[in-house]
């Protein structure tokens, strides 16, 4: 009898993936209040609330022009680097303000670390790359060790255990995506923002990004922002649709949140119609 | 390649369209031919032009200089009396102990001024617009304006460290800084952000990021401007006869202490002497130029190519 | 690759079989309420069939929540929509055994007739028999396994035909007429499992070569 083996635990989690009352009994790992984001003082983003909560996987889905990618980036403080930034509304991380007046940046990313959209490797060996994190942060124990360790976290470590000291430059676009991953694990953050990490890849890489996030959720929160809905719909827990709102006059284009909810309830009875538009296509 | 079956109509059809398509794919109008070609061979002069006068110095130096190309050229210390015998060596070491100044204080300062512009100062800022505006003029300003503002601070003035080497070390550096500091910052400038970024984003600081990542990619761009820079200093003349370059030091010079001279001066004096001889030796003096320039910059060409990475 | 999908399969399969076992027990049950006429265990019958209808519905929210979130295509398509089908039929099969139970405590006050009865349980072990073919063959996607299920199915057929002829001889008999007609309508019940079961066998010909044909047979 070709019963198929069963994981049930594993199954727990996935089949119609986890129910709204699991995931909020978890504990919050962001609470974002009222936030926006200003670049010279023109609003890229406005008024959004909602709770992240631990080892899930949350999406940020929507049309472009819609500052997700904003939003995203005001979790480690990256929009910082932008002088003309501006950000406004409260980021709550485990309950502390993440923008406090003396909390620093430099200690954020080091818990919060992220993934971008084009693979960037530092042009030096594959385990530099890895081992970079770990060095500038003065980590203690076994740099080797924690090197294999990201790596075979980040499923690149029998591709490459071999060839550790060559450039990260000859490795393919899935492998570099993964190796940025592992770079990324390797300074044991808490959580991992992923700015559309598989847009640039073919689809074979893409599932195995996906396939990867599924095993890492179980010990790491993963926020991820995706111009693809039916990735969102394979990987999310949570999914989060923003969309864009244009001024009375036509001149500004600012974003906001419409509909915050189990991927399950977004995808077959979303409340927001705008939702609806743009997960069945008929958007615009 | 019509089939016999293929009725006479369609067959025309077919060779029209062949015809018309092999029309529209052809060349241009005879005008736009002889238009191009009036331009590539204008290209050429100008190209030509450029180098005539480099060959010209090329030939005449070689010519002239050729009988006294010999070890005595560089062993030999300067005189006036006995030009057959008479060398460069105190202007070689002259020229040594002033680049090797120069370099010692463009690496640091100009590679300093670079990051600080380009990683840490906000363009926005009135100050740092202003320091921008005036490196770019200050790479133009004529050489000599530097060999007065030497005399008046430098040797004179609040340091006074009087017509010493030191002085005209000093007195160069500030005259290639600006070409240093352009050259890094493009060198800088050229290191992708996402790699920054990619830094930044795992919980490096400021300082490491551009000390263990944007650096190390930038060397080879730094390093190439350094070269060109230090090239061009070897060359100036009019700068360091006003600091001192003593066009006649018979003795090797020390850093701080006594007069000294450098290879273009030397040369100048020579040149200027009416003896037939100085002359062949100034055109020898020439090609030891040159053939340091040549080497100088074959090599920065050589690290650029080297190291030249594709993102 | 595809560990979500995969996963997401897998317990839709799992769960479809599961619910397949339970439908089992109450075909069981429902044969020897029968033969035994025993009205407690008809209500054993009648009220377990809310697990199957739970059942049912769960699986029908777990495929659309499937489509929604995977997207499907190709014979994960076809799985997800053959699993659909069988556990309707799965739902019906379970239906018509409480309508048998349902008709067996309606008559259970009354005498039984052994030839009728004997045809009877014999239907309801057959079709009980092709239940667990097609569930079977399902699993191990077995397409002439299925097809074979038709065969069976002609016997059940044969039976039911059989239990009609032998209640029109009961004419003369009220009592036994009474008894007789309801039991007619139990063994168009249990016929109707038999041509359930065979459905569920069309559906693992479908899963394997995407097409859908039904099986020949006189009865549909």
């Amino acid at each position: 009898m070709q019963t198929p083996q069963i994981d049930s635990a594993r199954i727990a989690e996935t089949s119609h993936g986890l129910e709204r009352s699991e995931i909020e009994r978890r504990e919050k790992v962001f609470t974002v209040s009222d936030l926006a984001v200003h670049y010279g003082g023109m609003p890229a983003i406005e008024e959004v609330t909602l709770d992240v909560h631990r080892n899930t996987v949350t999406a940020f889905i929507g049309p472009s022009g819609c500052g997700k990618s904003t939003f995203i980036r005001c979790f480690n403080r990256m929009n910082d680097l932008i002088p003309a930034a501006k950000v406004s509304g409260t980021v709550l991380y485990h309950g502390a303000d993440l923008y406090g007046r003396d909390v620093d940046p430099v200690e954020v990313r080091r818990r919060i670390g992220m993934v971008f959209q084009k693979p960037n490797p530092f042009p030096k060996s594959i385990y530099d790359n890895v081992a970079f994190g770990p060095r500038v942060l003065s980590m203690k124990g076994s740099l080797d060790e924690r090197v294999e360790g990201a790596l075979r976290h980040a499923a690149l470590w029998e591709e490459v255990k071999d060839r550790l000291k060559d450039s990260a430059l000859g490795l393919s676009g899935g492998q570099q995506q993964r190796l940025c991953i592992a770079r990324c694990l390797a300074v044991e953050p808490d959580v991992i923002l992923m700015d559309e990490p598989a847009s640039a890849l073919d689809p074979i890489s893409t599932t195995r990004i996906e396939d990867l996030m599924h095993g890492l959720k179980r010990e790491y929160t993963i926020v991820i922002v995706t111009h693809n809905m039916q990735q969102a719909a394979r990987v999310a827990d949570m999914t989060a649709f923003f969309s864009v709102v244009v001024a009375e006059d036509g001149s500004a284009r600012r974003g906001v949140l419409v509909e915050y909810d189990t991927t399950a309830k977004i995808f077959t009875t979303p409340s927001d119609k705008r939702t609806e538009d743009y997960v069945t296509g008929r958007f615009g | 390649m019509a089939d016999e079956g293929t009725p006479r109509s369609a067959q025309l059809a077919v060779a029209g369209a062949r015809s018309a398509t092999r029309d529209a794919l052809t060349a241009s109008s005879h005008q736009d031919r002889v238009t191009g070609a009036v331009f590539f061979a204008l290209l050429l002069l100008g190209l030509g032009t450029a180098l005539l006068g480099l060959v010209t110095i090329l030939i005449w130096s070689f010519v002239e200089g050729a009988p006294r190309l010999d070890a005595e050229l560089i062993t030999n210390g300067p005189s006036t009396l006995s030009p057959e015998t008479a060398g460069f060596r105190t202007a070689i070491l002259g020229s040594i102990y002033v680049i090797l100044g120069v370099i010692v204080l463009i690496v640091p300062l100009g590679v300093g001024a670079a990051i600080y512009l380009e990683e840490y100062a906000d363009p926005e800022r009135w100050w740092n617009r202003v320091i921008e505006l005036n490196i770019q003029n200050l790479a133009g300003v004529p050489s000599i304006v530097y060999g007065i503002l030497g005399l008046a601070f430098i040797v004179r003035g609040p340091l006074d460290l009087g017509f010493v080497v030191a002085a005209a070390s000093l007195t160069v550096a500030l005259l290639v800084l600006p070409t240093v500091i352009i050259a890094s910052r493009e060198a800088i400038r050229a290191v992708p952000r996402s790699i920054r970024e990619g830094a930044l984003a795992l919980g490096a600081t400021e300082w490491q990021t551009t000390s263990r990542q944007v650096l190390p990619i930038a060397v080879p761009g730094i390093l190439t401007g350094v070269i060109l820079a230090v090239a061009r200093a070897i060359g100036e003349a009019a700068p360091l006869l006003l600091v001192g370059a003593v066009t006649f030091a018979t003795f090797n010079p020390s850093l701080f202490e006594g007069g000294y001279s450098t290879l273009p001066v030397l040369i100048y004096n020579y040149a200027s002497r009416p003896q037939e001889e100085f002359r062949v030796l100034a055109a020898a003096g020439v090609i030891v130029m040159l053939v340091l320039l040549l080497a100088m910059n074959s090599f920065a060409v050589w690290l650029r190519n080297r190291y030249e990475q594709n993102w | 690759m595809r560990i979500g999908l995969q996963d997401e399969l897998d317990a839709l399969e799992a769960g479809f079989q599961e619910t397949g076992e339970i439908v089992l027990r109450s075909i069981r049950g429902v044969v020897d309420a029968l033969r035994m006429q025993d009205v407690e265990l008809c209500d054993e019958v009648i009220a377990f069939d809310d697990e199957v209808d739970d059942r049912y519905l769960a699986i029908e929210k777990q495929v659309e929540m499937v489509l929604a979130r995977q997207t499907p295509v190709a014979t994960d398509l076809r799985l997800v929509l053959a699993l659909l089908h069988n556990a309707l039929h799965l739902e019906r099969i379970g239906d018509q055994c409480v309508t048998i139970a349902k008709l067996t405590k309606l008559s259970s006050h009354l005498n039984t007739k052994q030839a009728v009865m004997e045809s009877l349980v014999d239907m309801g072990e057959r079709c009980g028999e092709m239940v667990k073919v097609s569930l079977t063959a399902f699993a191990e996607r077995d397409v002439q396994q299925a097809r074979e299920l038709h065969q069976l199915d002609e016997l059940v057929d044969r039976a039911n035909r059989q239990v009609f002829q032998e209640v029109l001889g009961y004419v003369h008999d009220a009592e036994a007429l009474e008894w007789g007609m309801r039991q007619i309508t139990a063994a168009r019940c249990f016929e109707r499992i038999g041509d359930n079961a065979v459905d569920i066998g069309e559906q693992t010909a479908f899963l394997v070569t995407g097409e859908f044909a039904e099986f020949t047979d006189a009865s549909h």
